[in-house]
């Protein structure tokens, strides 16, 4: 009987122990993670590609394709089919996700831009399809994502941590990730309400947004990002964008120090 | 402007920015005017490649012999890059004639399109990424032809 009751204590003290033990870290070995480190930046150099060259969706690619196979359309030039597919996507595919309280935001005005104001940085939404370079760096338990855009970094968690409790809202948010196979797939929360993506989502989300990206490099000269945001306040469902890059070794980011807000040049125009 | 057309207006500008994203860091269209060019004819004063758009001063001699600094803004450093630019692709004191887009406000101000040198050599903003664009367009309907039957 004592044997026992000694047994079961002693699962019962293994088992507490296992559940406020430090999360097992979940790092990858790097000969069995996809490497994505390296440069990357504008995409390739196709008709397509260019397309998604900030975000973009499967809905707009569609069309687009729809437009160059028509022989109708081979004088007409790219701009114009391009402007007609970003059209196409908001119509077909954004503005009917959208929220009453989110097609209010849309469109944005240009003029309360804050980084236009204020030289004020990007949020994740924006920053995450940036039309600029991106440096990839992995490590064992993390991986860092260096944006041309604003010099700017986040980290992606990949020691199998979760969001601390105490976590603030911050422009690019907390974000945890892990390898599924050759993709290295992103989970963020934590984000202050910000603009939406450059070109596909015209219009405010809020701090409720969450999104789950996924980074893939089917083969060595492209990198492609397919993304899932999700925000109850400003969609009614989630939303999928498309992003690709190009290979870029020989490219650098240099430092962004010479942003001018406009806000302040408004400010001495006025005071003369 | 009705507002779809004010739409199709938007979505233009949006593509034209994509292709060459200048207007990356702010709206072009809230500073600059897209549906019209003014041409420069002056001396290069200064280039300065940095981020997060490159700027040169051109000094504009009118027809009364004064002399009137511009302001041209180009795409960042980030993207002239791409386009196989560097700090040395404008040179101080060079003359060129210089194409772009007005500021709204009335400003000296424009965004960059197109620079010839007095040699008549052009540079043109995205010109090789448009000509690739093109170049993979022709591609597009060759295929096309050759894969669609004969009737």
């Amino acid at each position: 009987m004592f044997g026992i009751a000694t047994t079961l204590v002693l699962l019962l003290t293994l088992a507490i122990a296992a559940c406020s033990a430090p999360p097992t870290p979940a790092a990858t070995p790097p000969q069995t993670r996809p490497d994505l480190a390296g440069m990357w930046s504008d995409p390739p150099r196709t008709a397509l590609d260019s397309f998604c060259f900030m975000a973009c969706t499967e809905t707009g690619l569609k069309h687009l394709a729809a437009l160059l196979d028509d022989p109708a359309n081979d004088a007409r030039p790219y701009e114009g089919l391009m402007g007609e597919s970003v059209g196409y996507q908001a119509a077909e595919y954004l503005r009917p996700r959208m929220t009453d309280a989110g097609l209010a935001t849309s469109p944005l005005d240009p003029l309360a831009d804050r980084g236009y104001l204020y030289c004020e940085p990007w949020g994740f939404a924006r920053q995450a399809f940036a039309p600029h370079q991106l440096e990839i760096k992995q490590d064992a338990d993390s991986v860092d994502l260096h944006y041309g855009e604003w010099d700017a970094h986040r980290t992606v968690y990949l020691d199998g941590r979760s969001v601390p409790a105490d976590q603030v809202h911050t422009p690019l948010g907390y974000s945890v990730g892990h390898y599924e196979g050759d993709t290295l797939v992103v989970e963020t929360t934590h984000v202050t309400e910000g603009d939406g993506t450059l070109m596909a989502w015209d219009g405010r989300h809020s701090d409720q947004l969450t999104a789950v990206e996924r980074y893939r490099r089917p083969n060595p000269e492209r990198l492609e990002l397919t993304a899932t945001l999700t925000d109850p306040w400003a969609l009614r469902e989630p939303v999928e964008f498309k992003k690709v890059w190009r290979f870029a070794p020989d490219q650098e980011i240099g430092p962004y120090d010479s942003c001018e807000p406009a806000a302040a040049k408004s400010a001495e125009g006025k005071a003369q | 402007m009705k507002p779809k057309h004010l739409v199709s207006f938007a979505c233009a500008m949006l593509a034209a920015a994509a292709l060459a994203p200048a207007a990356a860091h702010h709206s072009f269209a809230a500073v600059f005017d897209g549906s019209k060019i003014v041409t420069l004819d002056g001396t290069i004063k200064e280039f300065k490649f940095v981020n997060p758009h490159a700027l040169a001063t051109i000094d504009v001699t009118d027809d009364k012999g004064a002399v009137q600094p511009w302001t041209v803004e180009f795409d960042g450093r980030l993207n002239l890059t791409n386009f196989g630019w560097t700090d040395a692709t404008i040179r101080s004191g060079e003359r060129v004639k210089i194409s772009g887009n007005p500021e709204r406000t009335g400003a000296p101000r424009i965004f960059f399109s197109k620079l010839v040198r007095a040699d008549g050599t052009a540079v043109v903003r995205g010109g090789d990424r448009l000509n690739a664009i093109e170049e993979d367009r022709r591609l597009r309907a060759a295929q096309r032809a050759t894969s669609t039957p004969a009737k």
